[in-house]
């Protein structure tokens, strides 16, 4: 299958997107997709582009927030439907480097605000396992096109889970990496401080090359650094279970389940998934995250708050969307904002307004922060039991378009497992691990930071007892013959 | 009584190359929205990256103004929108700015203050909205250029001392080099806030005031707003709190159009940058780029280089200006003559090229050498000027030019003789008539020589070989009035006349040396009471040119006593700084004593032989004889007492500043500053004219009104000299019997007021509630200066300068 992704693109592009264009027609997973725009874009760094040679000549999708020169960059919003991306993103550009090749922009939750991709104003994207359920969000475009075999590869952003809650609707997996590992010079900014970019794949060695290349200290961003090596890095990577781990096996953390509010079959996945992990050797040992049940309340303050900050540039004057007329400056503004962004913007932006209030900070956006604190020593505590904790990525399968079976209230709620690995800066994988009643269930591995190499390892354990499915009609990449 | 507080925050943009978070050039006068990118104009995706020499350049600012320098200093979101702002918030500093609890020291009109800073905080400048027509146009060059805010604490007290505040803040960052520190352009921004209140009620009702692009805009602006604040609560109204602008077309301050609601601004930590922790490589950065600032500089110039406070003012306002001084020195140059040379014809000659003194062909090796010429006598002071203007012009050394223009001047006395022996030879009837004991032929004889020499023999020389090749030492004894040159009348009173025969009274006068010769020049015929502004300036320009011509060996001057504090000062003010011996005397009689009696020797007789002896051989400068004690030239009071039968007079002198006569205690004279050449009789009479039409001396009475005073300043009195009580005093209530209205009439036109006291005292302002309020309505004190010294000083100084605060500065350079 790689070998057919390393040569589509030489070999015969226009029956690539035309096979592309077909399947997305009812996936709808591209916003905009062009595989030769960038194609014939001589690989910059030889050394890079040797070391993952594995990612020389793939395609690969960009979230429509993720800048990508030539593309547009619409954040799935009206008020940037037209705006061209000027500059590349410095993932994007070290892919690039590497000698992979962007080929379109896919869709998202607007500015990232979602867990269903519904919340895109510029196109619907739906489930490949099933067309009348969501994608999940917000990098569901990302997820979805990877789970159609559009591209190998494609990169999201993960604020409080969207890299990983889409890849677990769709059966495939999100790596969210260590905050900061990642620079996110041209990643169009929700929440600053959760804000990181990961990679959605159907192969480990391919996403374990892109976290690899686009990982490392970058001087446009200053909250950027290279990843820390540790003595145990070399150990992680050669696999867990076949070296054993710090002269011992493993150990795994996992939650009471009955605490969870899961359902039926998340419930008995993720049962089954620590049985799973038991037999390849690893320790199963119980740990109580207390923190959790305060996870979706800091992480809605905290990134609603940076939130309003961020969207505020988004005004008309300089780009984007404008109204034909306006009786002053202020109107514009206004005209713009209030016709450029949609509802659960809107929603958001206000929230974050109202927490930042003078008067009202102690007891909002400050008393999140020392919850934050509270919930990364948590997690710290946890980790000097255990080497990684294992918990399912959403509370339950992909829902049906429309909300009827989760209002978006409980959508917030149900992210608490996610974004408590935004609101610690941790790394984070969601891998397949089941497909009870035709819909996938991921289950998610957390590490202390810097542990990516030790989630992907285990992830890999996990592949020798579980091989991921494909969705039924997409188990050969698009244009394959 | 009401007290005032005010606060400023001053905005600079530092310096830098690059804006703060891009590398876009920070410069202004470019196409509009040429120097922008990304990041400063807030595109999606962008990431801003500290610039470190803003940071470092920030440092070195909070530290010069004495801050506690943050460790960690944290940039946060301001968060508003405005459309000149790219991304509807400013990455500015809050909670924790990079310096804290600083102090800068001020002082206006004598009274030094410790201003606190309360923090400075870096953060990004926004792009500029400019309103055409129908249209709003922007201009983004600007957004995101580093700017530094410096917030005080509210402890001046009026707008003048906000001024020399921001004076002195622009002259520390063009030291330092981190901003140009132009308030027009507005790369140095001020806005400041002013409450007023009852005295010890505390800070009173905040106001801001904002659209203050000049430091002479803040201080009128302090002043309107601290007495239309005091207008409110004397009417027992309240002060609302405010923003107010100054517009400056009105000289009003007017609310500012108000938002319907109030600025939240959501200040919250920046996550897109880390805290900014400070290394010791960092703080080595920052020490490195302290420099002496300018108050110390100023210091040091005055203790080092014996300079006045003026000059070193003058020289220490440009860093470049203060670095020349410097390096001129260091090649041995004179301070004083350096000094002065820069402030004058050095400064002009700039003024009129329009050029810098770091641009200019003149290096300080050339001007050293210019110095170097005219102390050794190889050229005189009217050559060095053209030398100068020659260095401009041709881009050449002195010695060279001097050269090649055969300016040098003959200083060598083997050279020299040779003209005199040929001149002396020529005119033997001359020479006849001056070892005869006749003065008048000396004069002729140098001018003769100088003719043999084209002008080019050093004149002081010249007067050295004349004299004593003829033996004679020559003093000019100028008659200017008074009783000593009287005559009593039938009647028995005292009338003007004409100076007594020296001769003849001195024949037998054993204790005048053999070689004197003096000539007696006639000035005038009247009683010194009566002195005009003519009477003066004939006076001076006849000093002034037996000093340039080197007639005499000294000069001494015949005065009245009634107005000799007056005129020994305008000398002294004038000459101080002569080569040759200036001295005054007087007598309250005239000469009565019958000529050739046994009688004793009249008073006028013997102060005008003491005065003579003190000129042949006493030091140069200006001074003054009566009776057998010699006085310095300042703060004379001529009193009379009561002797036995006979009416005496004496002269005492008030302060510190008589007492002792050694000129070096005295404050400096203010000459050469003047752009009145001396020599010009008609000029220097116009200039005394006009400067003392605008002058007028008051004493603080009892009941005085001060509205007099305003019918005064509506007839063009643009300078008083107020005669206060003790150290400073005189009533200031809301009454019409009082200086109040005066004064503040006369801060509203630009009317000086130089405040001196009745009582022998030090004027100071120092003790009392009503010296304060003096102080603070604009009074200037005097120090030690009598109302007679301080007078004639305001009149000279007007030759120096029209401009109301050039003289302000001259007057308080003491």
């Amino acid at each position: 299958m790689l070998t057919f992704w390393k040569n589509v693109l030489e070999n015969s592009p226009d029956a690539y997107e035309k096979a592309v264009r077909a399947r997305d027609a009812r996936i709808g997973s591209f916003l905009e997709f062009n595989p030769t725009r960038h194609l014939g874009n001589a690989p910059g760094e030889v050394a890079s582009a040797e070391k993952h040679a594995v990612l020389a000549g793939l395609p690969f999708g960009v979230k429509d927030n993720i800048a990508v020169d030539g593309f547009r960059l619409s954040c799935g919003s009206r008020i940037l439907e037209n705006f061209n991306s000027p500059y590349h993103a410095t993932a994007v550009q070290r892919l690039i480097d590497a000698g992979a090749v962007p080929v379109g922009k896919t869709n998202l939750d607007e500015f990232g605000m979602g867990s269903s991709t519904d919340n895109s104003a510029l196109g619907s994207t739906t489930n490949p396992w099933n067309e009348d359920y969501v994608v999940g969000g917000s990098s569901g475009g990302s997820a979805a096109a990877v789970a159609a075999g559009l591209v190998p590869f494609a990169l999201g952003s993960d604020t409080g889970g969207s890299v990983r809650q889409p890849a677990s609707f769709c059966g495939v997996y999100g790596l969210k990496p260590t905050y900061g590992t990642v620079s996110r010079f041209g990643l169009v900014a929700y929440a600053s401080s959760l804000d990181v970019i990961g990679a959605i794949s159907t192969d480990l060695d391919v996403l374990q090359a892109v976290y690899e290349v686009i990982s490392g200290a970058d001087p446009f961003d200053q909250t950027s650094m290279d990843p820390v090596p540790s003595a145990s890095h070399d150990a992680d990577a050669a696999g867990v279970a076949s070296l054993g781990y710090r002269g011992k096996s493993p150990c795994l953390g996992v939650l009471k389940p009955e605490q969870l509010e899961l359902s039926a079959e998340v419930a008995e996945t993720y049962q089954t998934c620590l049985e799973g992990f038991r037999s390849l050797g690893y320790e199963v040992k119980e740990v109580s995250l207390s923190m959790l049940e305060y996870v979706a309340p800091v992480y809605y303050t905290i990134a609603t708050a940076e939130a309003s900050a961020n969207l505020a540039r988004y005004n008309g004057v300089r780009y984007g969307l404008r109204p034909d007329y306006a009786e002053n400056p202020e109107e514009l503004v206004r005209l713009s904002r209030d016709q450029g962004f949609g509802a659960e913007v809107k929603l958001r932006i206000l929230l974050g307004t109202y927490v930042l209030r003078s008067g009202f900070q102690d007891q909002y956006y400050l008393r999140a922060q020392k919850i934050r604190t509270a919930i990364r020593t948590d997690f710290e505590a946890s980790f000097g039991e255990v080497d990684m904790i294992l918990t399912p990525t959403f509370p339950r399968q992909a829902f049906r378009h429309g909300g009827e079976d989760m209002s978006p209230f409980e959508q917030k709620q149900a992210d608490k497992f996610t974004a408590s690995a935004n609101l610690a800066g941790i790394p984070a994988l969601s891998f397949p691990a089941g497909v009870p009643k035709g819909l996938p269930v991921g289950m998610q591995l957390l590490a202390p930071a810097f542990g990516e190499p030790r989630l992907l390892a285990a992830a890999r354990d996990y592949a020798t007892l579980y091989k991921p499915e494909l969705a039924p009609g997409y188990e050969r990449p698009a244009g394959e013959q | 009584m009401y007290q005032s507080f005010i606060g400023l925050e001053i905005h600079i943009q530092l310096a830098t190359q690059t804006k703060i978070f891009c590398g876009c050039k920070a410069a202004f006068g470019d196409e509009p929205n040429s120097n922008i990118c990304p990041v400063c104009m807030g595109y999606p995706g962008v990431l801003p990256v500290l610039n470190q020499e803003a940071m470092r350049m920030a440092y070195v600012v909070a530290r010069t103004l004495n801050c506690t320098l943050s460790p960690r200093s944290v940039f946060e979101r301001k968060n508003y929108f405005y459309p000149d702002l790219p991304k509807n918030y400013q990455i500015s500093q809050y909670e924790h700015p990079l310096g804290r609890d600083g102090f800068v020291d001020i002082e206006f009109h004598k009274k030094k203050r410790r201003v606190r800073i309360h923090e400075v905080h870096l953060e990004e400048d926004a792009g500029k909205m400019i309103h055409a027509g129908d249209m709003s146009l922007l201009d983004y060059n600007r957004a995101g250029t580093p700017l530094l805010e410096i917030v005080t604490e509210p402890d001046l007290e009026v707008g003048e001392e906000a001024e020399v505040l921001l004076q002195q803040f622009r002259r520390m960052v063009r030291y330092l080099g981190v901003c140009d520190g132009n308030m027009e352009e507005g790369s140095m921004r001020c806005d400041a806030n002013v409450s007023v209140n009852l005295s010890g009620g505390g800070l009173g009702n905040k106001v801001e005031i904002k659209n203050l692009n000049s430091s002479r805009f803040v201080r009128k602006a302090l002043n309107f707003e601290i007495s239309r604040q005091k207008d409110i609560l004397e009417r027992g109204g309240t002060v609302v709190q405010e923003t107010r602008l100054w517009n400056e077309n009105r000289d009003v301050s007017e609310p500012m159009r108000t938002k319907e609601s109030a600025h939240d601004y959501r200040y919250f930590p920046e996550p897109d940058l880390p805290p900014f922790i400070t290394d010791d490589a960092f703080l080595l950065e920052v020490e490195k780029g302290l420099v002496e600032l300018p108050a110390a500089r100023r210091t040091r110039f005055i203790d080092e280089y014996g300079l006045s406070e003026l000059q070193a003012e003058f020289l220490i306002d440009e860093r470049s200006t203060a670095e020349f001084f410097e390096h001129t020195i260091a090649l041995g140059a004179d301070p004083q003559s350096a000094a002065s040379w820069l402030a004058s014809d050095v400064k002009k000659l700039l003024n009129r090229r329009g050029e810098s003194i770091e641009s200019s062909v003149l290096n300080p090796e050339r001007f050293a050498e210019l110095l170097r010429l005219l102390d050794e006598g190889r050229i005189h002071g009217k050559i060095a000027k053209q030398v100068l203007e020659e260095v401009f012009v041709s881009d050449a050394s002195p010695a060279a030019i001097i050269k090649a223009k055969g300016w040098e001047q003959i200083t060598d006395p083997a050279e020299l003789s040779e003209y005199i022996d040929a001149v002396l030879k020529a005119n033997p009837n001359a020479v006849e008539q001056v070892r005869a004991g006749d003065a008048k032929p000396v004069g002729f004889l140098v001018g003769q020589v100088m003719k043999a020499t084209s002008g080019r023999a050093e004149p002081q020389l010249l007067q050295e070989l004349i004299s004593s090749r003829l033996a004679v030492k020559v003093i000019h004894v100028l008659s200017f009035g008074g009783a000593i040159s009287g005559v009593r009348r039938e009647d028995g009173l005292i009338g003007p006349g004409e100076l007594f025969d020296l001769r003849t009274e001195f024949a037998g006068d054993t204790g005048l040396p053999a070689e004197l010769r003096l000539e007696e020049i006639q000035l005038g015929a009247f009683l010194s009471e009566e002195i005009a502004p003519a009477d003066w300036a004939v006076l001076i320009s006849e000093i002034a040119r037996r000093i340039e011509d080197s007639e005499a060996a000294g000069i001494v001057v015949a005065h009245g006593t009634d107005t000799l504090s007056y005129t020994a000062s305008l000398l002294y003010w004038f000459f101080g700084k002569a080569r040759i011996p200036i001295v005054l005397t007087a007598s309250s009689v005239p000469n009565d004593s019958e000529r050739g009696s046994a009688k004793p020797r009249s008073e006028a007789v013997a102060n005008i032989s003491a005065a003579v002896k003190r000129a042949a051989s006493g030091a140069p400068g200006v001074g003054v004889v009566y009776g057998a004690q010699e006085f310095a030239p300042l703060n004379l009071k001529f009193e009379r007492v009561e002797e036995g039968a006979a009416r005496a007079g004496v002269f005492r002198t008030w302060n510190e500043i008589g007492g002792d006569s050694n000129p070096a205690h005295l404050p400096a004279p203010i000459y050469p500053a003047a752009g009145v050449e001396p020599t010009d009789r008609k000029a220097v009479q116009t200039a005394l004219e006009n400067a003392m039409s605008r002058c007028f001396i008051v004493k603080a009475f009892p009941g005085m009104r001060g509205d007099h005073l305003i019918t005064l300043m509506k007839n063009g009195v643009r300078y008083f000299v107020l005669e206060l009580y003790d150290t400073g005093t005189a009533s200031v209530r809301e009454t019409p019997y009082s200086l109040r209205a005066a004064l503040q009439y006369g801060a509203a036109n630009g009317v000086s007021f130089f405040c001196t006291s009745q009582q022998e005292a030090m004027v100071d302002f120092a003790d009392y509630v009503t010296s304060h309020e003096l102080w603070r309505e604009g009074a200037i004190p005097m120090g030690r200066l009598t109302t007679e010294s301080a007078f004639t000083r305001l009149i000279v100084a007007q030759l120096g300068s029209e401009d109301e605060l050039e003289v302000q500065r001259i007057m308080e350079d003491q």
